[in-house]
């Protein structure tokens, strides 16, 4: 007993440094994935959705439109809602996200809006979180650079 | 013996604590998720081509661009004065200290908008600074400097400013990616050494 009396600030210490720890861990605003499985994905381009596949899709959906145009007309209305971006993880807001019972499809017109949104929640541990690709590869070049064959460096400037 | 008994409850202590901590080496995301959000949503993080432009033309050393597309892509064209960090090679330790640094103002561009997203959220996310897109990528890049035109009559000295600039720069990119592999790094010296000459250096 008087023993347990002379650590009790030992035990004190570590107590308050293992609460805070715990807090920590359970803070749902810090990340905790790997950026490594995402970058993997967006490489194998397995977080996109074309329409099509979205609704060959057997499992359960919910588009999210994050931008500010509506949703293309290949989409059902009854299986979307609109959250703004910049609302994207208000309390309430996230509260839905979480209770989307299947893969949760992200929308926006402009494709750098729903590129950011998949890997913030991607990152965040949504795993069922797609974006839906409704027109094409977006990251193909639609030019086609033509050199200049005369072009020759000036002597005088090599 | 009181010794040995408060070292020992303090290692089981330590050892509970470490327990809880995630000890792999997996790469986190450093910014809280709402911070990481508000500067998504920001306008903040765009250049725009003839801002990407200007750069080039006056090679402003507080700039590098960085393209992120593959290197095939990169070889076949690329930004006067770009480096090529292809998307999958984002996480290599050897790019490290060019994207995590304070010192200029990394601007990332791919083919549009997408990839770049991807690379700027991530890296924004790991806490790292000074990192920008050039919006619209080189498809925007192609459409505004490389096809610019002037059709009007009269032309303001603003707009006449605009077309320089887009002029020198569609010229400037012609010219290095019509050069061979071997002789774009010697131009570039070739033009540092001409700059310094003009700006009265020595050599």
């Amino acid at each position: 007993m008087q023993q347990l009396k002379k650590i009790k600030f030992v035990i004190l210490f570590i107590f308050v440094i293992l609460i805070l720890v715990i807090i920590r861990n359970s803070n749902q605003n810090l990340f905790k994935q790997d950026v490594k499985s995402a970058i993997e994905a967006i490489q194998n381009n397995s977080n996109m959705l074309s329409p099509d596949q979205l609704h060959q899709l057997k499992e359960q959906w919910m588009v999210v439109n994050i931008g500010n145009s509506d949703l293309p007309d290949s989409i059902h209305v009854e299986h979307s809602i609109k959250i703004p971006f910049e609302n994207l993880l208000d309390q309430t807001n996230r509260k839905i996200l979480e209770g989307v019972d299947g893969k949760l499809i992200l929308y926006s017109a402009d494709v750098a809006t729903a590129s950011k949104a998949w890997v913030i929640l991607n990152q965040m541990g949504f795993k069922n979180a797609f974006i839906l690709n409704s027109g094409g590869n977006r990251e193909e070049i639609k030019y086609k650079f033509q050199p200049d064959t005369t072009a020759r460096l000036e002597q005088d400037s090599i | 013996m009181d010794a040995r008994i408060r070292y020992s409850v303090l290692l089981v202590g330590v050892g509970i604590i470490l327990a809880f901590l995630p000890f792999d080496a997996a790469q986190t995301f450093q910014l809280k998720s709402n911070e990481l959000l508000t500067r998504s949503a920001s306008e903040v993080m765009y250049f725009s081509v003839d801002q990407v432009a200007r750069a080039v033309n006056s090679e402003d050393s507080t700039v590098q661009i960085i393209d992120v597309r593959s290197a095939a892509q990169f070889k076949e064209c690329n930004i006067p004065g770009s480096i090529n960090i292809p998307f999958g090679d984002l996480q290599n330790p050897l790019w490290e200290a060019t994207l995590n640094q304070k010192k200029v103002k990394n601007i990332l561009y791919g083919n549009g908008d997408q990839t770049a997203s991807y690379t700027w959220t991530i890296l924004t996310g790991l806490g790292y600074p000074n990192n920008y897109m050039m919006k619209g990528g080189l498809n925007e890049w192609f459409r505004t400097v490389m096809l610019s035109q002037y059709s009007g009559e009269k032309i303001t000295p603003a707009e006449n400013a605009r077309f320089e600039n887009r002029l020198n720069a569609c010229k400037a990119f012609t010219q290095i990616n019509s050069l061979p592999d071997s002789l774009k790094t010697k131009f570039f010296n070739a033009k540092r050494l001409n700059q310094s000459k003009l700006d009265g250096g020595c050599n």
